[in-house]
């Protein structure tokens, strides 16, 4: 580690002494003062704002956006309904390995007991060593997201020490379970969360919004799907 | 098929024009992108209203960028991200090796970045023995091949099935079918081995955001996500343009980027990235460096016909939108960054007119760039510029100047241009069939070539303005007299108050 350190250090000093150099020419060129800018246009026009839709317009118009980008979308009363469902589709489609977020709610469904032959694993910091190659050789990951975006189809994963990101990346196919009252109608709500997050200091190092599974077109424009990502997404909305 | 060694735009148009599958894949794809732009912002409704919020968005930024990027820099560092500064390409270049150097990198997985294509970084990995592997499928298929984009969202739109499917059998050993399903399936495997082992992963920067430090990254296949997941060092190719302001401005670039790129609501993948894995994270980069670009881009800062080229955040709609584009392809451009947007930004970056000047050309200067841009760039204006600035620095032919000499000389006085058009219209005759001339020669080969001149007209209007000026002064005499009165009534109605066209 002495030498990595050794070189980060000597990038660091080169960094700091090339920067002001580097943003004083753009200063120079823009001929501008060190002044705090006033920023006159913030984020989306204001009849944009005023989009708001009820819980269950936002739930019918996520489950049709996300439908209509190749999801797989159910509406459930509740937690009991979501296992049932995940334990179905689990059968079905003979999954083997499941990787799970650490979370309270899915580990108290006890997968592994109703659907017995499969490997059920949850993201743990004590298992950091296993858990990335595990995720590549996952059936279905298993989450409950942050948000959903009801205007795009989306949903939210935020990354942190129980919620990896590889849970929504690796595996074939990946099930998020939303709870009704987490689906906003415009991203701009959601951002809004985030940001909270930051100005509380607990940025998470990676937020992904997912719309549908994995896609590519750049075979002769034939639509493929699952190229690096899931190619199968479910969404269980519950609530 | 390559085409860069070709000096001109003109020759390298050749090329591509001759290729049918080239023109057909281009004109079919192009189509499809622009309908399916035209579909989504309509349905996203009040489209001008979020391209000007989106133009305001990214001029403010531009024209105060020092801040946002100190800011972004400020918020990035707190967040444990490692930031460089590099004014060349160069200089980009040598970082990126020190860091590849450092960490003993035997191999590095990118996502799409423009910029590392801009500095051409695989040629220095490979010569430093590092393998570099592009991992978004378009750039997979064009590195196998070792070719360039020749789009900027589907950078292998000139590639067939067929052409495809022997590249991957070459790789695989073995002959794989031209079937889209098992190609796709091919390059998952594959490259699923390659994300795992690799030490590096690399990607570009779609945004910046200033107010948290964050990178966001833009992408369907899932690709971009892996490399900034998988691999333990991370390095992002940044533009310094790439910066706005907030996570609220995001929404509105969430909203113009993936509509006029590829026509979804939002792409499969939007990533915000804010520094390495924190401390009890088990995936995500542990080390994770920012390498900030200018390479040319701060000389457009403070001009005012260029400094708006820095508001584009590559979407590609402008290729789309493009009719140059659509026959001849990304290929013949020349460079990195094709169709109208490369037309401009290519010799900008470059501060080099002479050299680059001739893309400037291949426009017809219609301006469906600039109908399509998400931020409003004036992309046609600029073309005018740029042909100004090559004309001014004295650039062109010395047969057009020539010519240009000719027409001063002969506009500059009413007798010279009258017996010219005469001797013309005399000149003329054993060209003309049909009123059009088609002989391909002398100065009027360049526009014969590809299209009918018109002939001079047998009696030009000048001539003519004599009996058309008579013709109108009689008619305007000879009104007749119902008429007259009609109106005359319709005029004294009003008078009185009754119906008007108000």
């Amino acid at each position: 580690m002495a030498k990595s350190s050794g070189y980060l250090a000597e990038l660091e000093e080169r960094s700091k002494r090339r920067q002001e150099e580097f943003l004083n020419n753009i200063r120079t060129r823009l001929g501008r003062s060190s002044n705090t800018p006033v920023h006159p246009f913030r984020g989306a026009p204001d009849f944009w704002l005023n989009y708001d839709l009820t819980q269950q317009e936002r739930i019918d118009l996520f489950m049709e956006n996300w439908r209509k980008v190749g999801g797989e979308a159910i509406q459930v009363g509740s937690m009991e309904e979501a296992k049932t469902y995940i334990s179905d589709v689990t059968q079905t489609m003979q999954a083997r390995y499941l990787l799970c977020f650490d979370q309270p709610e899915l580990v108290e469904m006890k997968l592994a007991q109703t659907c017995p032959g499969t490997d059920v694993t949850f993201w743990n910091p004590d298992r950091e060593s296993e858990l990335l190659a595990k995720a590549a050789g996952t059936d279905i990951g298993i989450g409950i997201v942050d948000y959903a975006v009801a205007h795009t189809g989306t949903i939210l994963a935020m990354s942190n020490p129980y919620k990896g990101r590889a849970i929504s990346l690796l595996p074939t196919a990946f099930m998020a379970v939303i709870k009704a009252e987490t689906i906003r109608t415009r991203m701009g709500e959601v951002l809004k969360e985030v940001r909270g997050l930051h100005e509380a200091g607990e940025m998470p190092a990676g937020v992904h919004f997912v719309t549908g599974p994995s896609r590519s077109a750049d075979i002769e424009n034939d639509l493929t799907i699952g190229v690096h990502g899931p190619g199968v997404m479910y969404a269980v909305v519950v609530g | 098929m390559n085409t860069a060694k070709l000096t001109s735009v003109k020759d390298r148009a050749k090329v591509a024009l001759n290729d049918q599958f080239l023109r057909n894949a281009v004109r079919f794809t192009t189509e499809k992108l622009r309908s399916g732009r035209k579909t989504a912002s309509q349905d996203q409704g009040n489209w001008e209203e979020w391209r000007e919020r989106g133009r305001q968005i990214r001029l403010h930024t531009i024209a105060h960028l020092d801040y946002y990027l100190a800011q972004f820099i400020e918020n990035a560092r707190a967040q444990g991200t490692h930031i460089h500064f590099a004014s060349t390409s160069e200089e980009a270049v040598e970082i990126a090796m020190k860091i590849a150097e450092a960490k003993q990198a035997k191999s590095v997985v990118k996502s799409k970045s423009m910029v590392s294509e801009e500095i051409h970084l695989n040629q220095a990995l490979e010569s430093a023995g590092i393998e570099a592997v592009e991992t978004d499928l378009g750039e997979y298929i064009i590195q196998l091949a070792g070719e360039t984009p020749s789009h900027i969202i589907i950078p292998a739109i000139h590639k067939n099935k067929q052409q495809v499917a022997e590249l991957f059998s070459k790789e695989a050993g073995q002959q794989l079918p031209a079937d889209t399903t098992i190609l796709a399936g091919f390059a998952r495997a594959k490259l699923r081995e390659k994300f795992l082992e690799a030490d590096i992963g690399m990607t570009g920067c779609n945004f910046a955001i200033a107010e948290t430090g964050s990178i966001t990254l833009f992408s369907n296949e899932g690709n971009a996500r892996m490399v900034s997941t998988v691999p333990k060092t991370q390095i992002t190719m940044m533009g310094m343009e790439r910066i706005i302001p907030t996570l609220d401005d995001l929404e509105v670039m969430a909203t113009l980027l993936p509509r006029s790129a590829t026509g979804q609501k939002l792409t499969v993948y939007m990533s915000i990235i804010t520094g390495p894995r924190r401390s009890q994270d088990s995936d995500g980069p542990e080390e994770m460096h920012i390498i900030i670009l200018d390479n040319g881009r701060s000389l457009q800062l403070g001009d005012p016909e260029f400094q708006e080229l820095l508001n584009c955040i590559r979407c590609g709609a402008c290729l789309n939108a493009c009719p140059v584009y659509r026959h001849i392809g990304g290929h013949s451009y020349g460079k990195v960054y094709s169709g109208p947007i490369g037309a401009v930004l290519t010799p900008a970056l470059n501060g080099n007119v002479a050299e680059w000047d001739d893309i400037a050309n291949a426009s017809t200067l219609c301006g469906a760039c600039w109908e399509a841009c998400p931020v409003k760039i004036p992309l046609h204006d600029m073309l005018v510029y740029l042909r100004r600035k090559k004309a001014d620095q004295g650039y062109t032919a010395a047969s057009e100047r020539a010519a240009f000499k000719g027409f001063r000389y002969v506009m500059s006085n009413h007798k010279r241009y009258r017996l010219s058009m005469k001797m013309g219209a005399i000149g003329q005759t054993p060209l003309v069939s049909n009123g059009v001339i088609s002989a391909k020669v002398g100065p009027l080969k360049g526009w014969t070539s590809h299209r009918y001149a018109p002939s001079l007209a047998k009696q030009s209007f000048r001539d003519s303005w004599r009996a058309l000026d008579l013709d109108v002064q009689s008619e305007l005499r000879e009104m007749d007299p119902d008429i007259q009165a009609k109106m005359n009534q319709i005029v004294e109605s009003r008078r009185k108050g009754g119906r008007t066209h108000g």
